[in-house]
């Protein structure tokens, strides 16, 4: 009977055990020309006409021809 | 809103290589790979002429067009980047692209070439900005720090340009005025020289 409800506890503990290992699956479907990769943080920092600003002052600053 | 673009000035490139080291400095470029090249045209002969190569960002670039994974993502200012995390190793992108940009840091068996590694403009990739695991796969991202690429910014003869389209053409745009002609890099008189 000990031995029977050992046995029990292992099966439940394996259960267990086995459902921690599941993994969520994450499908992403194809479509022809779009992106579907993780979006880049620098897109919506570009957006800003602040940071376009940045850019060009520092292109008339160190390229410019003196 | 800007567009992002290279220029080479082939009267002032001096083929002093340095726009490649630094690219690869800055970018931490692995072996094998250049994202930046200098091409020289009749070497050692009169009027020989140089130019700094690399991606030139294509306004419908051809790279993109032929991904069967859709790795290739533009930004708003006309910066094509790329994803790793997508990207199969084709090839396709090096056989598509007229400039040779695209480069793949393996070479074995079954055709195992790794993920493609291009110009980013400096610009980096699609992880969180200026973060280390961004510096691994991408190299740096000096856009986001404000600043351009570090190929243009230390060419000591101001040969390359780096930076909004419309800025460099003026630039440029200049110095053919105080120069009095088109440059002869290409056109009749390079094809047919006395012709």
């Amino acid at each position: 009977m000990n031995r029977r409800a050992m046995l029990y506890l292992v099966l439940l503990a394996t259960g267990l055990f086995s459902t921690g290992c599941y993994e969520k699956p994450q499908v992403v479907f194809f479509e022809p020309g779009e992106y579907k990769g993780r979006t880049d943080p620098l897109l919506a920092l570009e957006a800003t006409p602040e940071q376009q600003q940045r850019l060009e002052q520092r292109l008339r600053t160190v390229q410019m021809d003196r | 809103m800007a567009r992002m673009k290279f220029l080479c000035d082939a009267e002032r490139c001096i083929e002093c290589n340095a726009c490649v080291v630094a690219c690869k400095n800055e970018n931490d470029v692995p072996w094998g790979v250049n994202r930046r090249r200098v091409i020289t045209l009749r070497d050692g002969e009169p009027g020989e002429k140089s130019i700094s190569v690399a991606c030139m960002h294509c306004t419908d670039a051809p790279c993109a067009a032929v991904c069967p994974v859709d790795c290739f993502y533009t930004t708003a200012d006309g910066i094509v980047l790329w994803s790793k995390d997508l990207c199969i190793g084709c090839g396709y992108c090096f056989y598509a692209c007229p400039f040779g940009a695209p480069q793949f840091p393996q070479e074995e068996a079954f055709g195992v070439r790794g993920k493609m590694d291009k110009c980013t403009f400096c610009a980096g990739g699609p992880l969180p900005d200026n973060s280390d695991a961004e510096y691994a796969e991408y190299g740096s991202n000096r856009i986001a720090e404000g600043k351009l690429p570090l190929c243009a910014e230390m060419c000591a003869t101001k040969a390359l340009l780096g930076g909004d389209g419309d800025v460099i053409a003026d630039i440029y745009r200049k110095r053919i005025l105080k120069r009095g002609g088109r440059p002869q890099s290409w056109g009749w008189e390079t094809a047919y020289p006395g012709g």
